[in-house]
């Protein structure tokens, strides 16, 4: 079979780590029946790990097909945690599916929201408030580092060191509580509305916050040293599960698992939202793309994320949270329960909801997982015709059959873990 | 530019199995000093580091007002925004033209406890409450009627409530 490359110039991330222009390749792709033909049932064994398996992260069912201890293909199933919330999306308002978004990749609950609201928004042509625009890009990142936390725990689970797991866990403990301070739960948050938050925090968050920011690189230097040198883990991570540059792109891995790879592409620097270009801070990227590397460059973004909320704290501004135009975000409640104008419009919005302009709207936001995209269409009306998620973890769980191939099947579980999925997202 | 990149190069040297589990070792008994970040649950149901916060958003309660009547004027607002659709509400009148729900029913079940019912009602009836110990011996019992959301004695969310400006 011949393979068809068609050169492209990619928009930003033409660039290798050394600041050089890179043009990568893409390849028309292979399905496994293909590449491997039928399973070969004499000779080689099949087995099925998951979908109750502790390694898969979730209900993720892989059969996998081993020549000895050697994995001659995977192939995963996914489907045992679909809940439809794409399509439950298209019978209700804007502000109704973000208790939804919550649910999809629940260990970077406040991240999704953003991200919805934000498509929600272009597609409303809503400017948000800058007090509101710091407040999200904290909400992201404090995403970030708990997704980046529970990967870390349970990865290292994983491959057998039990001890980063708990601290690991702490330092997310120490954000939940956080988080419930701000909105009054701790993991599905519904954060964020169309046009402005749900609540705005209170001192003891921001005094919380600061704390945490000041305390928490230790935690991540702590982890360093028992992890980035101990020959354990570098036995298991290192030269496993390697994709090239080229692979990576070729598969349209994003987040993580790119950069890890060499690709320099982050949405923050290539395609700035929520100002995040006004911030300063270092994007990681990995020279080899294997699991090593992706723990590498996991572990440098939570300094990062540091980095940024560090700043974001201090530039918090004062000033309105919330869009003051009362016809597309709730007024106030104490307005609308003395004020017969704002009364109507609560009314109004809560019954009929906030109507959208004919058309159509995609955002893409870094998820702690990859891009993840938003894509919604209307048709003039308070709900959505179609609302269509871009999963970071599904889109980057396609490129594990090709990465756990001629590995060991003890292999394939750190492979696994290094994707950092999680099925709520996969499946939807 | 501010935003760089970061090239993580690996180190060039790895410790031994043994030296890495010695220095793990070392450092995981010094957290034996450090102070205690766990709690005793069913006996200890706060520390210094973490209390409930006030605008937990968990099992609801319907205040009433000093007759002991729901505040509730079945106004429909909760049934219609709740994306659970968990609220039952049958509206009624009385013979001063008041309307007053007749039946109003919360199905816990199927609540995702997103707070907006609270969020939108006009009259600070429902509310959802700073409550998390939920366990009944019957899944029916899950379904809070009107006097059952009436009697509930927790605090209720200090979100969307004049007690908290900035949750509103
Ligand atoms: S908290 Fe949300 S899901 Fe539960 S009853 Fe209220 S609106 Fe419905
Ligand atoms: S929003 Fe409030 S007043 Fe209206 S029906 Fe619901 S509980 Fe009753």
């Amino acid at each position: 079979m011949s393979k068809r490359t068609i050169a492209v110039e990619l928009a930003t991330p033409g660039l290798d780590p050394q600041g050089r222009p890179a043009r990568i390749p893409l390849e028309a792709g292979v399905g496994a029946l293909e590449r491997y033909g039928e399973p070969d049932a004499g000779e080689h064994m099949l087995i099925n790990i998951g979908p109750q398996h502790p390694a898969t992260h979730g209900v993720l069912r892989l059969v996998v097909e081993l020549d000895g201890e050697t994995v001659v293909r995977v192939i995963p199933h996914v489907g045992y945690l679909h809940s439809g919330f794409e399509k439950l999306g298209e019978y209700r308002h804007y502000n109704q599916i973000i208790p939804l978004t919550d649910r999809t990749d629940y260990l970077s609950p406040m991240a999704n929201n953003v991200g919805f609201a934000l498509a929600a928004e272009q597609l409303m042509g809503i400017e948000i408030t800058p007090r509101c625009t710091v407040l999200r890009v904290i909400a992201c990142e404090m995403s970030r580092i708990i997704s980046h936390m529970v990967w870390l725990g349970t990865t290292s689970i994983d491959l057998g060191a039990f001890t980063p797991f708990l601290w690991a866990f702490q330092e997310r403990e120490r954000i939940y509580n956080l988080q419930e301070m701000w909105t009054g739960a701790r993991l599905t948050t519904s954060v964020t509305r169309v046009g402005g938050m749900m609540a705005d925090v209170t001192d003891d968050f921001v005094a919380g916050l600061r704390q945490f920011v000041d305390t928490y690189p230790k935690t991540l230097h702590e982890i360093d040293r028992v992890l980035t040198r101990n020959a354990v883990w570098v036995g298991r991570t290192q030269g496993v599960g390697v994709m090239t540059a080229q692979e990576a792109v070729n598969y349209s891995l994003s987040g993580p698992m790119l950069r890890a790879s060499g690709v320099p592409y982050d949405m923050r620097r290539d395609k700035p939202y929520l100002a995040y270009d006004s911030y300063e801070f270092d994007v990681p990227v990995g020279e080899h793309g294997d699991v090593y590397d992706r723990y590498l460059v996991r572990l440098e973004e939570c300094h990062q994320s540091n980095r940024i909320l560090r700043q974001a704290l201090e530039r918090l501004p004062d000033g309105p949270l919330n869009i003051g135009d009362p016809r597309l975000i709730l007024p106030p409640k104490s307005r609308a329960m003395s004020d017969m104008e704002a009364m109507i419009y609560h009314f109004k919005q809560v019954m009929e909801g906030v109507k959208a302009p004919v058309g159509e709207a995609y955002v893409g936001i870094e998820n702690p997982k990859g891009e993840l995209g938003t894509y919604l269409v209307s048709d003039g009306t308070a709900k959505p015709v179609r609302w269509r998620i871009r999963p970071p973890s599904f889109i980057n769980l396609a490129a594990l059959p090709k990465m756990a191939e001629g590995h060991l099947l003890s292999d394939l579980i750190a492979i696994n873990a290094s994707v950092d999925i999680v099925m709520g997202e996969v499946d939807r | 530019m501010a935003i760089g990149l970061k090239v993580m190069k690996r180190p060039g040297t790895q410790v031994s199995y043994l030296r890495a589990t010695l220095k793990g070792m070392a450092l995981t008994f010094s957290h034996l000093w450090r102070p205690k970040v766990t709690m005793q649950y069913p006996e200890e149901k706060s520390s210094k580091d973490w209390t409930l916060s006030p605008r937990w958003r968990g099992t609801h309660r319907m205040l009433t007002d000093e007759q002991g009547r729901a505040k509730c004027v079945a106004c429909g607002l909760c049934p219609q925004i709740c994306p659970a659709n968990c609220i039952k509400l049958v509206p009624g009148e009385d013979e001063h033209g008041n309307r007053y729900p007749l039946i109003y029913e919360i199905d816990e079940f199927r609540c995702v406890f997103c707070g907006y019912c609270q969020e939108v009602c006009p009259e600070e009836a429902i509310h959802v409450g700073v409550h998390y110990e939920n366990a009944e011996y019957s899944r029916d019992r899950f379904v809070y009627d009107l006097e059952r959301l009436c009697a509930q004695t927790h605090p209720v969310s200090t979100l969307w409530d004049p007690s908290d400006p900035k949750g509103e």
